[in-house]
């Protein structure tokens, strides 16, 4: 429509709007220019380069890097070689995905059952809102480190015999619950907050995309007198469906980013002797994770699942 | 007799209100009004208590920290000290403010976060309004190279950036983050792009045009029109940005921008986790406990969790006051058009 009554206004003076686009096309060039500076800088020349790095030997001396060629070996090395502590690149990658195809879906229903109950109407929303995405802020590495304890004060504790008392566990003992209550409580409690410190963006996607479907779609159905069911299959899931793509790619991203298999690379990468295995493993990971991408891309449109009603 | 009449009518009128009663209880409308209600109250109940689980799951970790934080360090281990502290003390918080050198690195964290923050939001503001609205043959393509750059994981391309930052003798330094957040490759940068995208193109035409027709060069409609109005999308990525570069550890340590002249409190943290017999010994925290508490682990993991509250406690704080400004602007924009 907006196009439509573009063209008609401007018909008239055709040179204007020339110079117009042009202005556009110009500032356009200015706007993007820092991210495609960045991009080939620190994205493109990198990427390529560590897929140069994957098929070598590098051998880092004073005057530079010694490079060998060893074709497929990093490759072969990492799915079949690897192993660290009792587990290995391999497995990890395995699990990983294994888990991701899994946690996914249920984080997506989980994510958008939250997002529909924080869009109700009721007493203290804003206050349920704002503590919701708590774990968004407080979701670092660091923090997880340190509440573990440290390696080295984790095995002093296991030496002798103490378990972390300062846990949940340790109140309900204190309080007298029975024992396999405790443990009911405690998983439960533990797998809640893991799901939740992940969910936090999901939310907000959702909550947002709920929040901009147009109110006078509810404001019909609750006229025809459908019940709050029927308004989320046929109102809410289908508006908000084209973002359901978003979510599943933050996820699906996040999930990989924080998972053991990022670890293995990163403590390869530590170890300058090995960044040709670690390249290598770092493109097993992105020829994964596009893969399980462009598998839930001919999922999605094999169930027309992200098109929205009312583009195109 | 007036008694009587009276009686009579109470009854009269009872019996009446009786009847209406049956009439209104039996009207099938009436039913399905009540069935309503009592679903209402059942989903009403449901969600409080869900909601309410979920908040105490979210705040019992915090909570429980800060009640730590606050013992002394005798309580470590005493099973009497539950949610209140029997002595009270700040020795833990003390200490663990010397093991993290707490107020050099929150005053480099801060910096580094916020400097980082603003380059991060002109840089990918700037590309997001030009992906939505400065529409030019090819721009599809280089935006499906943003969605490459969410995709991809930061390992793939940490030892080639390694390498060229070495090159350019940049290691070790704060400005090789400030470099890639001005050039829209911070942490993340691809999801701002993405945002802001998404939000400029929910914005109405008829704003940018009117100004167009008013004369309003393409830089000043961006300036003065579009920014002002997408202040729900610089809040959320400004948070974000800023969040996200205060908890990272991961390219903080490849590119060993935490030094002893610039610590940064992640890194503090991790090395403090990692040992902290060998903190606490070398940056006297020890001089500040008796012996006998020394010779206790669980008083080592207490002072880790200190300083892990000691790192989260700055974002909460800041948190408390954006917070209503961030949940107003998801409610009243839709970051996601």
């Amino acid at each position: 429509m907006a196009t439509v009554n573009n063209q008609t206004i401007k018909a008239p003076k055709k040179s204007g709007l020339k110079g117009h686009e042009r202005q556009k096309r110009f500032w356009a060039a200015v706007f993007l220019a820092p991210w495609v500076i960045g991009f080939l800088m620190f994205f493109l020349v990198p990427f390529i380069r560590s897929l140069y790095f994957s098929f070598f030997t590098l051998e880092p001396t004073p005057e530079g890097i010694i490079t060998t060629f060893t074709g497929f070996e990093n490759y072969i090395y990492a799915l079949n070689e690897h192993v660290i502590g009792n587990t290995s690149f391999r497995v990890e990658l395995i699990n990983t995905t294994m888990d991701a195809l899994i946690n996914i879906p249920v984080l997506l229903i989980f994510s958008l059952f939250i997002a529909v109950m924080l869009n109700m109407k009721f007493r203290g929303r804003a206050l349920v809102r704002a503590i919701f995405f708590i774990p968004v802020i407080l979701n670092s590495a660091a923090v997880t480190s340190a509440l573990g304890g440290g390696e080295a004060v984790a095995q002093l504790l296991e030496e002798q015999g103490i378990e972390q008392i300062f846990d949940l566990e340790f109140y309900l003992v204190q309080a007298g619950l029975m024992p396999w209550l405790i443990t009911f409580i405690v998983g439960l409690i533990d797998r809640i907050y893991a799901i939740l410190s992940l969910a936090g963006v999901p939310i907000l996607l959702f909550l947002a995309s709920i929040q901009s479907v147009p109110k006078h779609l509810y404001e019909a159905a609750k006229i025809e007198g459908a019940t709050g069911y029927e308004t989320f299959w046929l109102i809410t899931l289908p508006n908000v469906s084209p973002h359901i793509v978003t979510v599943v790619v933050y996820a699906l991203v996040d999930t990989f980013m924080t998972s053991p298999v990022s670890m293995i690379i990163s403590e390869e990468l530590g170890n300058s002797n090995r960044w040709g295995e670690s390249a290598a493993m770092a493109w097993v990971y992105v020829s994964t994770v596009i893969f399980i991408l462009l598998l839930l891309a001919v999922f999605a449109k094999a169930f027309k699942i992200g098109g929205s009603h009312y583009e195109d | 007799m007036k008694i009587k009449s009276l009686y009579g009518s109470v009854r009269r009128s009872l019996r009446h209100t009786k009847d209406d009663i049956q009439d209104y209880m039996n009207d099938p409308a009436t039913q399905l009004r009540w069935k309503k209600r009592v679903g209402e109250i059942f989903i009403k109940v449901m969600r409080s208590i869900l909601l309410f689980g979920l908040c105490f799951v979210i705040l019992f970790p915090i909570i429980q920290q800060i009640s730590m934080a606050l013992r002394a360090p005798v309580d470590a281990n005493n099973p009497a000290v539950v949610w209140i502290p029997e002595n009270w003390s700040l020795m833990n918080i003390k200490i663990a403010v010397v093991v993290l050198d707490y107020w050099h690195s929150l005053v480099n964290t801060a910096k580094l976060s916020f400097i980082s923050m603003i380059l991060q939001l002109f840089s990918t503001a700037l590309a997001g309004y030009a992906f939505s609205r400065l529409r030019f043959k090819g721009s599809n393509i280089l935006f499906f190279f943003v969605i490459i750059t969410i995709v991809t994981p930061p390992q793939a391309l940490s030892l080639a950036q390694y390498l060229y930052f070495r090159n350019i003798n940049m290691i070790g330094k704060e400005t090789s983050i400030y470099l890639m957040s001005g050039l829209g490759m911070g942490i993340r940068s691809g999801i701002f792009i993405y945002i802001f995208r998404q939000f400029f193109r929910g914005l109405p035409k008829e704003l940018e045009e009117s100004a167009q027709l008013d004369g309003a060069s393409v830089f000043r409609t961006f300036w003065n029109i579009m920014l002002p109005n997408a202040r729900g999308a610089i809040v959320t990525v400004a948070l974000f940005a800023f969040v996200w570069q205060w908890n990272d550890a991961y390219y903080v340590s490849i590119f060993d921008v935490s030094t002893e002249e610039f610590p940064l409190l992640t890194m503090q943290l991790i090395n403090a986790a990692e040992g902290m017999y060998q903190a606490l010994f070398y940056t006297g925290g020890l001089d500040l406990v008796g012996q006998n508490v020394w010779e206790n682990p669980l008083f080592l993991a207490l002072i880790s969790n200190v300083s892990a509250l000691l790192m989260m406690l700055p974002l909460l704080i800041m948190y408390l006051f954006v917070q209503k400004q961030f949940v107003e602007s998801i409610e009243r924009t839709g970051i996601v058009g």
